[in-house]
């Protein structure tokens, strides 16, 4: 798609909450020994992940996220006319994860709920549609973005395992004549098998076979039902694809790279950030970092980013923000927006 | 890029000395080929080769002379 721009609404705030449980590269290293543990550690730069309990979706983290926002907005929840839910783990096959939120966030009847089913890229594209819900007659939208990535992940799978973290994000957005978000999106299908949760739904459904892990390349042990990462072709894509949108989105608004005060990548992990960074010729002061304490959150990390790296700057004044989220689709999508003061409630931790 | 600076390179991204690769080895006996070295190598050919190879292309070499042969001629004797 050639890209939009859309005048009315802006961000209001953000919340971010994470599960409790806590997983250290100490605890990776029963699994995969010091030596490996250390070596992908520095590689991914991820210290630290939280991970939900078994009974915790991503629903739980989310309406954790949600509610300490609204409170902290003094939205009433009745207010709200548009809840959207990106993720790419629900806690049904039906219904919509969001219609479940719908009721314990006591939403009004008149509120339309939705589920999209986009990870690194959702948060985007979740802002191009609350932004264009807005532009056709919603007042306030909530955009919940979250994942429990960490229960797709084989146990023995060094490729994913050290890397994923779980997260749940709530952005308030609200009309607001005065400001405009310029949105790129984009999508190369062909590349759908790159990173894929094989069976376990319709396609091939749960049977013994797909349950069972069973080592794979390099060494590494999952199922069909656990998440398969093409790290390799996952890197070149984003290599191809991440310079030239971001290039794009700076040119629809009119802003030189110095005149940008964050860039906000999707947390995919530090070596290919890093990469990026320098292949954009991007100060790295400017390309906030929050891997170290979260891993990759998936549809979580954009925003997770903006709350735990950027909260200082974006409380009490306005700044422009570029973000670039990437990935699982394959799919990407940037935004570039003027935003603050915004409404931003300490990390909430869920037990 | 000659091959000698090609060989230093795939050595940094491997942590391993300079002079320590010859360019007869297959990408086997190389210690520390590994997923994360395919990374560094990814990275290497996009600085300082402005390629970007297909990763599938990557997978399927064998040898360290494969790899030589995957920068489109970028690496001279």
């Amino acid at each position: 798609m050639a890209g939009s721009s859309i005048a009315g609404a802006a961000v209001k705030g953000l919340a971010t909450a994470v599960p409790e449980h806590v997983e250290t590269v100490q605890s990776l290293a029963r699994v995969f020994g010091e030596q490996d543990s250390a070596k992908i550690a520095r590689s991914i730069g991820v210290n630290t992940r939280h991970l939900a309990s078994p009974d915790q979706c991503t629903s739980d983290l989310c309406h954790a996220a949600a509610s300490a926002l609204l409170r902290h907005l003094q939205w009433d929840p009745a207010s709200v006319d548009a809840l959207l839910f990106v993720s790419q783990t629900f806690d049904y096959i039906l219904p919509a994860t969001g219609c479940t939120l719908h009721e314990r966030l006591g939403l009004s009847k008149s509120c339309a709920t939705f589920d999209v089913a986009l990870g690194c890229s959702g948060f985007v594209y979740g802002l191009w549609l609350a932004y264009s819900l807005v532009s056709t007659g919603c007042r306030r939208v909530l955009l919940l973005a979250g994942d429990v990535i960490s229960k797709v992940t084989g146990a023995g799978d060094r490729s994913t395992k050290p890397l994923f973290g779980d997260a749940g994000t709530a952005t308030a957005i609200e009309a607001d004549e005065l400001s405009i978000a310029h949105f790129e999106l984009g999508t190369d299908g062909t590349g759908n098998r790159q990173l894929i949760v094989p069976a376990g739904l319709f396609r091939r459904p749960h049977s013994l076979d797909t349950s069972v892990a069973t080592e794979r390349e390099n060494g590494n042990v999952r199922s069909d039902e656990d998440l398969y990462m093409n790290g390799a072709e996952i890197f070149t894509f984003s290599l191809r694809e991440v310079p030239p949108l971001v290039a794009r989105i700076l040119e629809r608004s009119g802003w030189a790279k110095t005149e940008v005060d964050a860039f906000v990548l999707h947390q995919a992990n530090k070596f290919m950030l890093d990469h990026l960074a320098k292949r954009m010729q991007l100060e790295s002061e400017k390309v906030p970092i929050s891997l170290a304490y979260f891993g990759n959150t998936s549809s979580a990390s954009i925003p997770l980013t903006i709350t735990q790296c950027l909260r200082g700057e974006l409380e009490d004044r306005k700044r422009r923000l570029v973000l670039a989220g990437f990935g699982v689709g394959l799919s990407w999508g940037a935004a570039a927006l003027e935003i603050g003061p915004l409404a931003i409630p300490d990390l909430i931790v869920v037990p | 890029m000659d091959k000698k600076e090609f060989y230093a390179e795939i050595a940094t991204v491997l942590e391993l000395e300079p002079g320590s690769i010859k360019g007869n080895e297959t990408l086997e006996e190389l210690e520390g080929w590994d997923s994360m070295a395919v990374l560094g190598f990814i990275a290497m050919l996009d600085s300082r080769l402005g390629l970007i190879v297909p990763a599938s292309s990557i997978a399927a070499s064998r040898t360290v002379e494969d790899l030589v042969n995957l920068c489109q001629g970028k690496v001279t004797e």
